[in-house]
């Protein structure tokens, strides 16, 4: 190895290589520009035709350098290729350091593309499933609009058709909705007059009910079957079962009340009823009792004193005795009789009456007298009114008591207004005296038909007037009602029921 | 801070010098630019060739060669790097003849790095093997997507 070498093993790998080199790097930028056109979002094609289009400008720069420089040299043109020399070196650094800057930079560049694909790729899929869930939530809207609406006219309902008074209150007990139950028990026509108008104080009859249902309110948070008496807007008062709860559980954040209100007037006003008259049956025997075990002894009394009269002379000074005896014994025997009466154990002679000529011979018997102290007897009769079957002079004795007590509840000038009409289902007639005299206390009304109860002064009535009535209109299968209010006045309702006959007479086209 | 600044360009404008604002460069400047890309571009093929490997990008054929091609190219850089130090080092009356080569000769014992220059100057045994894999990883890339388009659509 001391001699020389030649170089042409140099020469040919410089000129065959330098070929190789341009062929294959426009090779390799072809396929790396297939690439990105195949997926031009793709960074790692981008970097890739960057290097190789970065290392074709190389191998161009050095393949045509070494090629150029040859051809030079061997035409004896030296000095051109010392000219071109350090531009094509020049340029391969500037290749060298383009490829390891992109090559430097592009794991960076490609992180950071691949997050935002992935963030892009979130995007969309976020998207689409806000996308879905935006159809999901259309649909699910609008079935629960529909599952709210069934249930809003199902609760609608139970509350516009409920029978009882379903309410709504707010933090200060004023009403915020009411049904129409409760609108009409409360004789209010409109919403409009009464919510955010009328609050529950303003309904309760009596304080202590009133502030009972604070305390057990504000106690419990909730009130049952509370029973109180309320008064409707024309006055009236009712007695109602009370049922109210708060509508949160949280009681320090109530803020609404729902209660039930359920009417029970006519149920109370029907026991008071069967009540006073089982009083009064049981009443009306114990006076059948004794009626009967002394009306035969008032007989020997009376028959002794009339034998013993018819022989003693009027002169006599027996006499006078026995008459006193006879008058206080015949006393005696008609207050036994009205006993009788009271008690339904007295003779009915029934017939077809005909009432207004019953009141008509009833109040002839006073007329003047009513007229001359003042008081006016107006009548409301009904037309058509059809005949009772009744005994006629008990119904007369009925009316004379009645007209009698309107008479003396009045001092001084006053109205009495007497109305026949047949009741609303047209089975029975009903007879209604009314006076504005002095009315009369609750207590008063529960004791008027107790026999010899009396609110006159003594000697003036024996307290059998109203209890004969009573006893009278029962053994007639009537009823015989009051309604009175002190200071104002009373009112006796007498109803008589119609026989099929009595009706029959009145609807001659229902006869089959 | 700007106390400090402030006496600085004070400083400096009432105590004017001379300034170079162009600096001459010589000869050697260029080939130590050249080299210096040189290391530039072995160092940024080593650092690919990893990143390919520690991203599973080898896993396929086609980035497979391109790592291939990126450890060649490093070797080349070392080769060409190498090369050009000796071409240096190497006196010009050891090469006989004129001309591009084909008719010159080499002293070999002329100088200790005449051998090493004789095989360096063949540095294209490496480069167009390196550039030849680039080629085939992206031919073979190039048919995986397209293959992979199509199933997409």
């Amino acid at each position: 190895m001391t001699g020389y070498y030649s170089l042409a093993p140099v020469w040919i790998s410089d000129v065959v290589g330098s070929a190789l080199m341009l062929i294959i790097s426009f090779g390799a930028i072809y396929y790396a520009h297939r690439l990105r056109n195949a997926e031009p979002s793709s960074i790692i094609w981008m970097y890739l035709l960057v290097l190789s289009a970065a290392l074709a400008g190389f191998s161009i720069s050095r393949a045509v350098a070494h090629l150029a420089k040859h051809a030079m040299l061997m035409a004896g043109y030296p000095h051109m290729w010392e000219f071109f020399r350090p531009y094509t070196g020049a340029f391969n650094s500037i290749a060298f350091i383009v490829v390891a800057s992109v090559t430097f930079f592009f794991p960076k560049v490609q992180k950071i593309n691949s997050e935002i694909l992935n963030d892009k790729r979130a995007l969309e899929q976020a998207t689409r499933d806000i996308k879905a869930l935006n159809r999901d939530l259309e649909a699910l809207v609008e079935r629960r609009t529909r599952q709210l609406s069934v249930s809003e006219r199902k609760y609608r309902g139970i509350f516009e058709g409920s029978m009882d008074t379903i309410f709504v209150l707010n933090q200060k007990f004023i009403f915020e909705d009411i049904n129409p139950t409760g609108l009409s028990l409360l004789g209010y026509d409109s919403l409009e007059d009464f919510i955010g108008k009328i609050s529950l104080a303003d309904i309760f009859v009596s304080n202590s009910d009133h502030t009972q249902f604070l305390e057990d309110i504000s106690r419990s948070g909730a009130i049952k079957d509370m029973e109180c008496r309320i008064r409707n807007s024309s006055g009236a008062e009712l007695v109602v079962l009370l049922s109210v709860t708060v509508t949160t559980k949280d009681l320090s954040r109530r803020t609404n009340y729902v209660g039930i209100a359920k009417d029970i007037t006519v149920r109370r006003r029907m026991e008071k009823q069967l009540h006073q008259a089982d009083r009064l049956a049981s009443l009306g025997q114990t006076a059948a009792g004794v009626a009967h075990e002394l009306n035969t002894p008032l007989g020997i009394i009376l028959g002794y004193t009339q034998l013993l009269l018819r022989n003693c002379q009027e002169s006599d000074a027996l006499h006078s005795d026995l008459k006193i005896i006879e008058k206080q014994t015949n006393n005696c025997k008609r207050i036994v009789q009205d006993l009788l009466k009271f008690a339904r154990n007295s003779e009915t002679k029934k017939s077809d009456v005909d009432l207004i000529e019953c009141f008509k011979e009833a109040i002839s018997l006073f007329g003047h007298q009513f007229e001359k102290e003042g008081v006016i007897v107006e009548t409301r009769f009904e037309n058509n009114l059809p005949k009772v079957f009744a005994d006629g002079e008990k119904l007369k004795q009925v009316l004379v008591n009645l007209l009698v007590n309107a008479k003396q509840a009045i001092s001084g000038n006053g109205l009495i207004i007497v109305t026949m009409k047949l009741n609303p289902d047209r089975r029975a007639v009903i007879v209604s005296i009314s006076d504005n005299g002095c009315g009369m206390s609750t207590d008063t009304v529960e004791k008027i038909f107790d026999p010899f109860f009396t609110t006159k002064p003594v000697g003036v009535g024996t307290g059998l007037g109203l209890s004969v009535s009573y006893g009278i209109i029962q053994a007639h299968g009537g009823a015989l009602e009051v309604e009175s209010e002190e200071g104002v006045g009373s009112t006796f309702h007498i109803t008589l029921p119609l026989t099929d006959q009595n009706h029959q007479n009145i609807y001659p086209d229902n006869l089959q | 801070m700007i106390r400090i600044i402030t006496f600085l360009a004070l400083y400096s404008y009432l105590t004017p010098e001379p300034v170079y604002a162009l600096q001459s460069h010589g000869e050697p400047e260029g080939l130590f630019a050249h080299q210096i890309a040189h290391i530039l571009f072995s160092v940024s093929m080593i650092f690919l060739a990893y990143w390919l490997k520690s991203n599973n990008f080898t896993r396929e054929r086609g980035w497979r060669l391109i790592q291939i091609s990126c450890i060649l190219f490093f070797i080349w850089n070392l080769v060409a790097f190498c090369g050009h130090y000796v071409e240096v080092k190497l006196p010009s009356k050891l090469i006989e003849g004129t001309g591009s080569g084909w008719d010159q000769a080499l002293l070999l014992s002329g100088s200790p790095y005449s051998l090493y220059y004789y095989f360096l100057k063949m540095d294209h045994l490496i480069c167009v093997p390196a550039l030849a894999c680039l080629f085939l990883g992206l031919r073979n890339l190039y048919k995986k997507t397209l293959m992979k388009v199509a199933a997409d659509k």
